[in-house]
């Protein structure tokens, strides 16, 4: 049952497989139809605000709750028992055996995710010397920081070689330095063909690495796809100006349907199908512009647009 | 299998290398023999403290007597004090001795009948209940002796035919045990043992099932068990985890075995009670693993599952009283079972699961019940392992990954009723 690598699809092609994935704890629906693709390779974030579903279709994914229907296939192949070894998971809720050594406990979670007893030690060693805690080995964790508690915790994620990791609200609770070396970790992975799936309700950190998303809302899924494809999908909503002089611009903009200012510059907000040059031609004419900016949609701006525009067919 | 042999080592090494466990190791035997030791000690040491009785002795003369009867018996605690002041009437010597009593002079009184011998009447003054256990215990036998010799005498019955009427029945014991072999017994020393394994057996089923629950809320506690789930399904993870605690406590219990072997090899004697092997059947010693193992697991399965369903040891109590009472209701009912081990009560006590590694293994002790009886509780055992092992293993699931909230009985009752 364990995957070999020509089993493994290629780098860009479909390794794990959500469909119609569906969890009800009584009346609330905490996953509902969910159905993803995720690519080989990428580093795949999986967005949403607190209480989307994401934990519930993580911890689907890796039979910690078993869904009430769907299909969550590895590799083309149903995702059961021994299949789970080839995932690293680090969830939100994490901790260690505080009485165990570091060394011991790098060991034990390696066995568990089927690495042979001589084999997890050396690679206990190898991670320890990698996280600079080489001389941690014998101690236990308690004696140890929090900050050093999370590298011991990425080590055991990794330490099995997994082709899939997932990484549920992994930057919360992470001091600055492990949120850059966790990064560093995660691009590394990548360049070897590892897939990373990681959620996260600060899409700030997600646009910063991830190459594709899916936002999830309410349980079900309301975008998906290459950041870029899903940001082409939600054109320009803002441009920013400023002018030499002291202007307020007029109401009734061609195409503008809100005006805010802020520290000397203005923010345009554009309604649907907005003419740009036709914007320009009037601004030009108000004063010397100093400032003509176009706003590329944040993610979470693409991510409150998109639940506006979820919740208004929900509605409908 | 390999990840539940992973788990098994883990618990059985943190646990077997921790310092509780040399420490319990190594004074175990001394508790238990305490338990052992301390009745016998304190059951030959007659237990009772120096007492005054005063007496009125009105018939004259049985005060001396009684004196004479007490030194027989070595009764030498006992002080008795003649109430008579000369001349008075012995209505004023009771008087004077009920002040003495109130005033605590003296323990207890007794006034005997100026006719005593012909009426046999006492009258008894006590202050308390444990006086009472003086009268019964040690003033009516004595005066039962005077009165009985006494009249004896009266009647001129020369004292050969009194010793032969006196004469006791004179008692030898054998137990004739399955394979028709009769055996003669020291039935007190088989007593007692079987006594100390059921205390084993109730002690490690106590202490071993505790500590799955622990170990089960620290997993919890420490934020492991989801990480853990990611590699290993619930039931592995519960069964690696009985096991290994349970191994820990057979390793315990063997090395006590071994030096309980090594000592009575030496012949090690406490009073009138010795260690006893022979009382050591092959039914005993395997009815003894057994019950052990069956009676842990049924526990350590129960008790992990309320671990599962708690976040911290406090919050476990309330679920923890009932299973408990389980262990603790059979210690109960032992002097029941005792009395008949064969009645319709305790064949039914004794075949309820949670009663059986104390009540049947006691009547394997006893009095060896039909194999018919012993095979069924050995199978409901069995049978209900399995039950609390889907139970807890279905609490597994769902309460593992609850935070928070304390749970209750109804949330529990929902968890087992939901698939």
């Amino acid at each position: 049952m364990t995957i070999q690598p020509p089993d493994l699809p290629g780098l860009g092609e479909t390794i794990l497989t959500l469909e119609g994935v569906s969890k009800a704890y009584g009346e609330k629906r905490a996953a509902q139809d969910v159905n993803l693709r995720i690519p080989r390779g990428s580093i795949y974030g999986f967005l949403g605000p607190n209480g989307a579903g994401k934990t519930t279709t993580i911890r689907s994914i890796m039979r910690i709750i078993l869904p009430d229907s769907g299909r969550i296939e590895l590799a083309g192949r149903p995702l059961a028992g021994a299949m789970l070894d080839h995932i690293g998971y680090l969830p939100e809720e994490r901790g260690l055996y505080r009485k165990m050594k570091c060394g011991d406990q790098l060991v034990y979670l390696a066995e568990l995710k089927g690495v042979p007893r001589r084999d997890a030690v050396l690679r206990a060693d190898r991670w320890l010397e990698r996280m600079g805690l080489a001389d941690y080995r014998d101690k236990k964790v308690d004696s140890l920081s929090k900050g050093m508690q999370q590298k011991i915790q990425f080590a055991a994620t990794f330490i099995a070689e997994p082709v899939l990791v997932i990484l549920d609200e992994v930057f919360s609770g992470l001091d600055p330095l492990n949120i850059e070396l966790l990064r560093d970790m995660i691009l590394e992975e990548k360049a070897k063909g590892t897939t990373i799936l990681f959620s996260t309700h600060m899409l700030a950190e997600a646009e910063k690495i991830c190459d594709s998303i899916c936002l999830i809302e309410g349980g079900k899924v309301i975008i998906d796809g290459p950041l870029d494809r899903v940001r082409a999908e939600f054109p320009l909503r803002s441009v920013r100006v400023a002018w030499e002089q002291d202007v307020t611009p007029p109401e009734g903009l061609p195409g503008v349907i809100r005006m805010t200012r802020s520290e000397g510059t203005w923010r345009l907000t554009l309604g649907e199908g907005a003419d740009l040059d036709a914007l320009l031609h009037v601004l030009t004419g108000l004063g010397r512009l100093t400032l003509y900016a176009a706003n590329r949609p944040t993610l979470s701006e693409i991510f409150l647009e998109a639940v506006a525009r979820h919740r208004g067919e929900v509605r409908s | 299998m390999s990840k539940v042999l992973t788990i098994i080592r883990k618990e059985y090494l943190e646990r077997v290398r921790s310092k509780s466990f040399v420490i319990g190791t190594l004074l175990g035997p001394a508790f238990m023999s305490m338990f052992v030791v301390l009745p016998v000690l304190l059951a030959t040491s007659g237990g009772d403290d120096a007492r005054t009785i005063g007496v009125v002795d009105a018939a004259g003369g049985v005060l001396a007597r009684i004196e004479q009867v007490f030194a027989e018996e070595e009764r030498t605690r006992v002080t008795l004090v003649p109430f008579a002041r000369p001349g008075a009437s012995s209505q004023a010597s009771v008087e004077d001795l009920k002040a003495a009593l109130q005033v605590g002079e003296i323990d207890a009184g007794v006034v005997l009948d100026a006719d005593f011998i012909g009426t046999g009447k006492v009258v008894f003054y006590g202050k308390s209940v444990s006086s009472m256990v003086m009268r019964d215990d040690v003033l009516r036998p004595a005066l039962n002796r005077i009165l009985r010799e006494s009249r004896f005498a009266e009647a001129a019955v020369p004292d050969s035919l009194f010793n032969y009427l006196s004469a006791r029945t004179d008692w030898t014991t054998f137990t004739v045990t399955a394979e028709g072999s009769e055996e003669q017994q020291n039935e007190e020393a088989a007593f007692i043992a079987a006594i100390a394994l059921i205390m084993i057996i109730y002690i490690m089923v106590l202490m071993y099932g505790n500590h799955t629950l622990t170990a089960v809320i620290e997993e919890k506690s420490s934020r492991m068990v989801e990480v853990l789930l990611a590699s290993v399904s619930p039931g592995n993870l519960m069964l690696g985890k009985v096991m290994g605690i349970g191994l820990a406590g057979l390793t315990q219990f063997g090395v006590w075995a071994l030096a309980f072997f090594l000592i009575s090899q030496q012949g090690v004697s406490v009073g009138s009670f010795s260690l006893d092997v022979h009382f050591l059947t092959p039914t005993i010693l395997v009815s003894f693993v057994m019950f052990f193992l069956l009676g842990f697991f049924l526990y350590a399965t129960l008790y992990a599952g309320i671990g599962a369903m708690c976040n911290s040891v406090q919050d476990s109590q309330q679920f923890q009283g009932p299973l408990t009472m389980g262990l603790v209701l059979p210690m109960m009912l032992l002097s029941l079972v005792l009395r008949a081990p064969d009645s319709t009560l305790s064949v039914v006590l004794s075949m309820i699961p949670l009663f059986a590694p104390v009540l049947m293994f006691m009547r394997v002790c006893i009095e060896t019940p039909p194999l018919w009886q012993i095979l069924l509780s050995w199978a409901l055992l069995a049978v209900s392992i399995w039950l609390s092992a889907r139970a807890a293993g279905k609490l597994f699931r769902m309460g593992i990954l609850m935070y928070g909230a304390s749970p209750t009985w109804a949330g529990l009752m929902k968890v087992l009723r939901d698939r």
